[in-house]
């Protein structure tokens, strides 16, 4: 079963690198100068305590306008959580002094189909990053909608923190993560922590990893078990 | 040099980052900083050890009204977060006992977890208790005789006779609390299910023909955790059959936040569309929650039944957020005859006592 498990598996990821479109990576500014467009492709794999155990894929696009502007796209297709969404994201970089500084606005939309619910987030973050660390502080807007109830939460604090071990040009790092959301979520005080790491294998292609504790209750002061996730991914870059 | 200022960089970040967990991992008394990253109790264990109690005493919870009384009340409180005077929960118990309301129900931090602070909660429920007993159950004992296979605790209510609550002590006060992150933050388990037993249970009120369920589910964590959730999706509690009127529900973690003031809810996005799902489905006629210290009061979610589900949050009735009371702190819902609900917001008054007064009436007010 298990050797079952890991063939599926490494199909998946197969299929999701072979079909490579897109996942920026978050925290590290890419652009040199040179190459335009970024894809990845990544598989996600890992338990969550409603829905159980889960699989699925998440692709990003991402275009380069000069060294200020870009853009970018992605799909997450969760299967087993029967979760999709996709979301679209403008950022401006610009620097303070040594600091590389983004400042980003994001939407997205998630439709849970186990609970009938659409989702659609609106986001703005500014990054301060440096060699070895990066933080971003932000506010979100969260509006869920089941049935004809709607509802949009009140504006949420969005806060993350990266820190990795070598710096940034080198050819592989991990890194410490806590944040309060991740690529196709956004939560309101539960703090996810966990850690990435990247290893280059030559200018275009890059292989990445995140492993990440999604607690529940972080604010109740009693964070506790909700979801534990590795993901695995390839990114690609080209003119 | 540039290699000297970035090893310098990771060291003084590897020192910040080991001064932020040492903060984090020391405890004061009220809160538990390391319990934002990793908790120290698990609500499946809890909810394991309340469902084998439930096994064995949930049939006792059981409420039925004699069949001339249609209309009932109950009382809800939330948050009182006692530590040395339990005042406001005995000021709510009196409240509740004078006006006739059926049962009691706290929606958690009934206590700030430490052992000093549990006994003078168990006092003040001891008071009620006593209270309580004294007018319903007095004439029901003077009366009593051994060939009744049923009981009539006041006018309004029969209990079934069991054989083991025939002891005048084994009447339990008709109070009912859920579980709060206070009542546990610092291993406080122990000291809650010593007194109240269970987290997570049901009840039902039969009027007439029909039943009125009450739910409570423990939400201290911020999640119902997988164990729970298994167990409601084993509907654990056995009412297939029944005719259910209306169904209350009762837990601690908020999902609507009334103001900016007060934090967002804490269950994980899949989690909170679950719940709000389940009360659908459920037919939820109105889902109590606290945590939040706050009111809001709104209606999210259409019913099979083609009613909306009603979400109260509740105002916190403790003495540091109010000192001088206030005329809204609890919630009074009188269930009518057709099954409607009214809901009305009920004052409490008095003051903190001071430790002298305290300290007359047995209560522990020594602060170390």
């Amino acid at each position: 079963m298990k050797s079952l498990q890991r063939i599926l598996l490494s199909l998946l990821l197969m299929s999701a690198t072979g079909t490579a479109l897109a996942q920026y990576y978050s925290g590290e500014h890419t652009y040199d100068g040179e190459n335009q467009n970024e894809a990845s492709a990544s598989v996600t794999t890992g338990k969550n305590i409603i829905t159980g155990p889960c699989i699925g894929n998440t692709v990003h696009y991402k275009h380069y306008f000069n060294d200020h502007w870009s853009v970018d796209g992605g799909l997450n297709a969760q299967y087993t959580k029967q979760l999709y969404g996709f979301k679209a994201k403008g950022e401006y970089h610009f620097k303070v002094k040594s600091f590389h500084m983004f400042a980003s606005a994001e939407l997205l939309y998630n439709r849970y189909f186990k609970y009938k619910t659409n989702e659609i987030d609106g986001n703005i973050s500014i990054r301060f990053e440096r060699g070895y660390w990066d933080i971003t502080l932000g506010e979100t807007l969260i509006n869920y909608t089941i049935g004809e109830s709607g509802y949009t939460e009140l504006p949420t604090l969005t806060f993350g923190a990266h820190a990795t071990l070598k710096p940034r040009t080198n050819d592989w790092n991990v890194g410490l993560l806590f944040r309060n959301y991740d690529d196709f979520y956004y939560e309101n005080w539960n703090i996810n922590w966990g850690l990435d790491g990247y290893y280059r294998l030559n200018p275009n292609w890059k292989l990445f990893c995140e492993f990440n504790i999604r607690p529940a209750g972080s604010m109740s002061q009693l964070a506790s078990k909700y979801e534990t996730t590795g993901k695995v991914g390839v990114i690609y870059r080209w003119k | 040099m540039e290699i000297i200022m970035k090893t310098s960089y990771t060291y003084i970040l590897f020192t910040a980052t080991l001064l932020a967990a040492s903060g984090l991992f020391s405890s004061c008394e009220k809160v538990s900083p390391q319990g934002v990253l990793l908790g120290n109790t698990s609500v499946d264990d809890r909810v394991k050890q309340s469902m084998l109690f439930y096994t064995y005493h949930g049939d006792d919870m059981d409420w039925y009204l004699v069949d001339s009384i249609e209309e009932y009340s109950f009382l809800v409180g939330s948050d009182s977060h006692i530590t040395f005077d339990p005042g406001r929960l005995s000021e709510m118990m009196q409240t509740g006992i004078e006006n006739d309301d059926l049962f009691y129900c706290h929606l958690g931090d009934l206590a700030d977890t430490k052992p000093e602070y549990y006994y003078n909660t168990k006092l003040a429920l001891y008071d009620a208790k006593r209270m309580w007993k004294s007018k319903y159950l007095r004439p029901l004992i003077d009366e009593y005789h051994s060939e009744a296979d049923g009981v009539y605790i006041d006018d309004r209510v029969i209990k079934e006779w069991k054989n083991n609550c025939r002891v005048w002590d084994d009447w339990n006060l008709p109070f009912y609390p859920v579980v709060g992150n206070h009542d546990i933050t610092h291993n406080g388990w122990t000291l809650f299910c010593d007194q109240f037993k269970t987290s997570f249970y049901e009840f039902t009120v039969k009027v007439g023909g029909q039943y009125d369920r009450f739910i409570f589910l423990d939400s201290a964590n911020g999640t119902l955790g997988n164990y729970q959730i298994d167990k409601i999706e084993d509907n654990a509690f056995h009412n297939d059959g029944k005719e259910i009127r209306n169904t209350f529900v009762f837990t601690h973690t908020n999902i609507f936040r009334p103001s900016l003031n007060e934090f967002a809810s804490t269950y994980c996005r899949e989690e909170l569309y679950y719940i709000l799902n389940k009360l659908s489905e459920w037919n939820t006629t109105i889902m109590f929650y606290g945590h939040v210290h706050a009111w809001d009061d709104r209606y999210f979610g259409e019913c099979p039944n083609g009613k909306m589900v009603r979400h109260i949050t509740m105002p916190s009735m403790n003495f540091v957020d109010h000192p001088n009371g206030g005329d809204d702190l609890l919630v009074r819902v009188t269930v009518k005859k057709d099954g409607s609900c009214q809901v009305d917001r009920i004052g409490l008054h008095c003051k903190e006592r001071t430790k002298q007064e305290l300290d007359e009436l047995g209560y522990y007010t020594k602060t170390k």
